[in-house]
């Protein structure tokens, strides 16, 4: 049995001590797997973290092997993990842009449509961050959406949340984050 | 969430979707009911709405943008730590030094401690493979690569994974030379080059009868070694191939082409075809041909450089449907200086070198590059054999195309169209569900494995049994054909030949049953494969298996031939389905056919392309049927043809004399009869010989003898010519 398969069957007991070790694995795995996806990729092709997502899932796991409550501590884990490695890569562009300057970004006198996508990615980041203090429940969903590239329907079923709860969520958050970000650099 | 948030929720989820302001306003009216603090809330909502979606999916595509760079960068990472470092350790082998660097992998001489100290090669594969498909698919061919030992094979012995995650393999560490750099510098002549390229075709055949096709034969895998100062070539590589072969059925399909298979020129069209799927043996067999005619002319039949950039489809193409120049004509298209070279690295002349390229040298060389798999050498050892048979300046079993051969490879291509539509809908296929299929796969992989081994062990049988008819040992080549299995499944152009040889020898030394197996074997191969469809293979059947006296078979056998030909009528399949006297059933089976016949001779009148041939068989029939006048008349009109074919004439005697003494004419039938009697007792008294189209194939003649038998047995002449005497 893989490792991966052992943590997720903790994760599953509910040792919440197995997420912590999830999230490094799914973080290497993740890694991996975009070089691999970037060596037969031409260079500046988009490509979905979705679908990056899904295939760590099935790489790590197989399919039919897992419950969708071990599925679902996956998602969580692959969507956080994804959200570190861009954010951490985000900040070091943002930073190297602004020759090395530690401080935090100002983003006062930025249009905030107008940002770019680096900029763009931290803004939400740090909204997120905000909305997680604030509503916990609601900041997963939009990590899941968000970082994780999970459609509202694949919300629902891993979070085991009725797709109306998930809609209504999401368009609450999406608009919540947004005035936030607005009021913190308006 | 706090109740307030539920409640803001749920207010503004409802009034987004309600797009008349009018009532939109009513239901915020209504829902909010006086609580001005939640009326407020949700107005801000509604208010920052459109720009909220706006900005997320600015967002989503910002987090797209990101991902595609972050993923380049750890790429780049990976790539920059990948060159693992000499004195470093993958796995349990410490790298010595870099050997070469390939297009999908870097090779390093490595030592390995334990079990037993040795230097092996390490090959550690490119980014861009799956890691764990790949291993896997080695892992799932071990035992088979296990099983090879031979002396020109370099053995591979284990495969893992680095710690940055590539895939290696390590193998037999060989110190060589390319063989066609071997050849060139040491100025090697063809018998040279032919001699050394003999032990690699039986390298080839030995893995091939454990089951391994090694689906990557080209120059840069095959070194040569000294050997007490002799040239020992030496396969590598064996089993990589098939595990690395995932990388044309991911999504990256096209750059991966380009990417990884650096040698499309000697890709067998059907592995360019569909991606690796269907290949077995003969697929190597093809490298081969592809190797032997570097190694002779000093090019590929294709240039590597214009497939490579041609692109896919292009690429697909060209391997598909343009026919290589003979290697001799290759040789006469380079320039001056480069056929001075050629022809010196050859030890030769050029006009040497092109005589003896001419010929034999061509069609073994064109027999291993046959577009349809079917049509190429059986085995590697076949074409090892025929290289072996123009060295000893015997007569090889390739041939020059035919122009019936010519014929059949157009219609080929029209079918090759079917062929590339169906590669499309595979491909759309498999990028739907790479991970599903893989896993297929590798579960199947040891049932096609032993499938692959037990059609490597028949057509060695069949190379073998081609071996004793070319030297005539007919009975030998019988006792194989015994032990073959897969014949009907497996239609092939030497497997058909083989048969058809032993056939005949059977049936011209009346060795009925022997004769019927094979026949029938082969109608069967006949009945699968259209292409190759020979009506004489029924006429011979058909009159082996009247002389087998075996009534039900031959009526089957009836009913195929002419099921077979329904759309398409022949003479010679009506003229073998009357051999016996028909039942009404089978008078109305075979209507059709004779009416289509006797119209087609109708309009065509009587021009030269009628021959005594078309008309016998309207005498059988009309015979068959009881209109003995009609049939009287056809054989008058087919005797008094000018160009006369003895198998024919006997035949329309016979004829004739029963349709006269049915008609009560006894006395010219009993001549008539005499005169067919005469024809074919001189024919079977020296025994009987394959014969031709003009004198009669042996066919024809144990068919008249049938008839004759026939009519033996009706026409009582003794009684009859007592009776005009008294």
């Amino acid at each position: 049995m893989s490792n991966i398969t052992l943590v997720l069957e903790s994760v599953g007991r509910g040792e919440s001590k197995a997420t912590e070790e999830l999230f490094p694995l799914v973080y290497e795995e993740l890694r991996r797997m975009a070089a691999v996806r970037m060596a037969g990729e031409s260079a500046g092709h988009t490509l979905q973290p979705t679908a990056l997502v899904h295939e760590a899932w099935l790489q790590l796991v197989g399919d039919g092997e897992q419950t969708w409550k071990s599925q679902g501590h996956f998602f969580g884990a692959a969507a956080e993990a994804m959200r570190r490695i861009l954010i951490i890569n985000a900040r070091r562009k943002s930073t190297l842009k602004r020759g090395g300057d530690q401080k935090r970004i100002d983003i006062g006198d930025l249009e905030i449509t107008s940002a770019t996508p680096d900029e763009h990615v931290l803004l939400i980041n740090e909204a997120l961050e905000w909305l997680e203090k604030e509503d916990p429940e609601n900041a997963r969903i939009v990590s899941l959406k968000f970082f994780g590239g999970l459609t509202n329907e694949e919300v629902a079923e891993t979070t085991g949340v009725s797709l109306r709860t998930v809609n209504r969520q999401w368009l609450y958050a999406k608009i919540k984050l947004f005035q936030w970000i607005r009021e913190q650099n308006g | 969430m706090s109740m307030e948030s539920q409640l803001e929720a749920a207010v503004c989820f409802v009034a987004v979707n309600v797009s008349d302001p009018a009532l939109r306003t009513q239901f915020l009216d209504e829902a909010c009911a006086g609580d001005t603090r939640l009326r407020a809330a949700v107005d801000a909502m509604l208010l920052a709405h459109a720009d909220a979606e706006r900005f997320f999916e600015h967002g989503r595509a910002a987090v797209n943008a990101q991902a595609a760079a972050v993923i380049h960068e750890a790429y780049i990472d990976i790539e920059e730590m990948a060159d693992e470092q000499i004195g470093s350790r993958v796995g349990r082998y410490k790298l010595l030094q870099k050997i070469g660097e390939g297009g999908c992998g870097t090779v390093y001489m490595a030592e390995q401690e334990e079990p037993v100290r040795r230097q092996v090669a390490l090959k550690v594969i490119k980014l861009g493979m799956d890691t764990k498909s790949v291993i896997a698919r080695f892992e799932a061919e071990r035992q088979a690569l296990a099983m090879m030992d031979h002396p020109n094979i370099a053995r591979v012995l284990d495969a893992g994974a680095t710690e940055t995650g590539r895939p290696f393999f390590v193998m037999e560490l060989v110190r060589g030379t390319r063989i066609t750099k071997y050849c060139d510098e040491n100025n090697l002549d063809n018998t040279q080059r032919l001699e050394l390229f003999i032990q690699i075709c039986r390298a080839i055949q030995h893995a091939h009868q454990k089951g391994v096709i090694h689906r990557d034969i080209k120059p840069s895998n095959i070194l040569v070694t000294l050997h007490d100062g002799l040239p020992v070539p030496k396969v590598i590589d064996f089993g990589i191939a098939k595990a690395t072969e995932g990388r044309l059925t991911d999504n990256t399909m096209f750059t991966a082409v380009e990417q990884f298979v650096g040698t499309p020129a000697y890709m067998s069209p059907e592995q360019a075809e569909i991606t690796g799927l269907d290949v077995d043996t003969r697929s190597d067999i093809y490298s081969l041909g592809v190797l032997l005619y570097e190694l002779l002319t000093g090019r590929t039949p294709f240039d590597s450089k214009t497939l490579t950039h041609s692109g896919l489809d292009e690429m697909r193409r060209t391997l598909r449907e343009d026919e290589p120049q003979l290697p001799s004509t290759m040789i006469t298209l380079l320039r001056r200086t480069e056929l001075m070279l050629t022809a010196s690295q050859r030890h030769a002349e050029p006009p040497k070198l092109i005589s003896e390229l001419k010929g034999d040298l061509d069609w073994i060389v064109m027999k291993a590059l046959e577009k349809d798999r079917n049509r190429r050498y059986e085995t590697a050892n076949g074409l090892a054999m025929d290289i072996q048979r123009y060295l000893e300046s015997e007569p090889v079993m390739a041939r020059p195309p035919s122009r019936v051969y010519r014929l059949q490879k157009l219609v080929r291509r029209n079918k090759m169209v079917f062929v590339a539509a169906g590669a499309v809908a595979l491909a759309l296929m498999i990028g739907l569900g790479t991970s599903t299929w893989l896993f297929i796969r590798e579960r199947a992989t040891s049932q096609r494995e032993m499938l692959l081994r037990a059609q490597a062990e028949d057509r060695a049988k069949i190379t073998q049994a081609l071996m004793f008819v070319s030297q005539d040992k007919y009975d030998d080549a019988d006792a194989v054909l015994d032990k073959v299995r897969s014949f009907p499944n497996n239609p092939t152009l030497d497997g058909a030949a083989v048969l058809r040889s032993v056939g005949e020898w059977m049936g011209v030394h009346a060795r009925w049953p022997q004769a019927v197996e094979r026949f029938s074997t082969l109608i069967k191969i006949d009945t699968l494969d259209n292409a190759y469809v020979v009506t004489s293979d029924y006429q011979a059947c058909g009159a082996v298996l009247a002389e087998a006296a075996s009534p039900e078979q031959y009526e089957q056998f009836c009913r195929t031939a002419v099921g077979n030909f329904s759309a398409a009528p022949r003479t010679g399949i009506l003229t073998t389905c009357l051999q016996f006297p028909l039942k009404k059933i089978q008078i109305e089976a075979l209507k059709p056919m004779e009416a289509n016949l006797e119209s087609q001779y109708y309009t065509s009148g009587s021009t030269n392309r009628i021959t005594q041939w078309n008309l016998m068989p309207f005498g059988l029939w009309q015979y068959r049927c009881g209109d003995f006048a009609a049939s009287a008349d056809w054989c008058r009109q087919g005797l008094a043809q000018k160009y006369k074919y003895p198998a024919c004439v006997a035949t329309l005697h016979v004829i004739l004399a029963m349709a006269c003494y049915q008609s009560g004419q006894t006395s010219e039938a009993c001549s008539e009869l005499e005169l067919g009697r005469q024809l074919i007792e001189a024919r079977f008294q020296n025994g009987l010989i394959h014969g031709s189209a003009g004198a009669g194939y042996w066919y024809d003649w144990i068919f008249a003898r049938h008839l004759l038998r026939e009519a033996t047995a009706l026409i009582d002449c003794n009684s009859a010519q007592s009776g005009i005497k008294g």
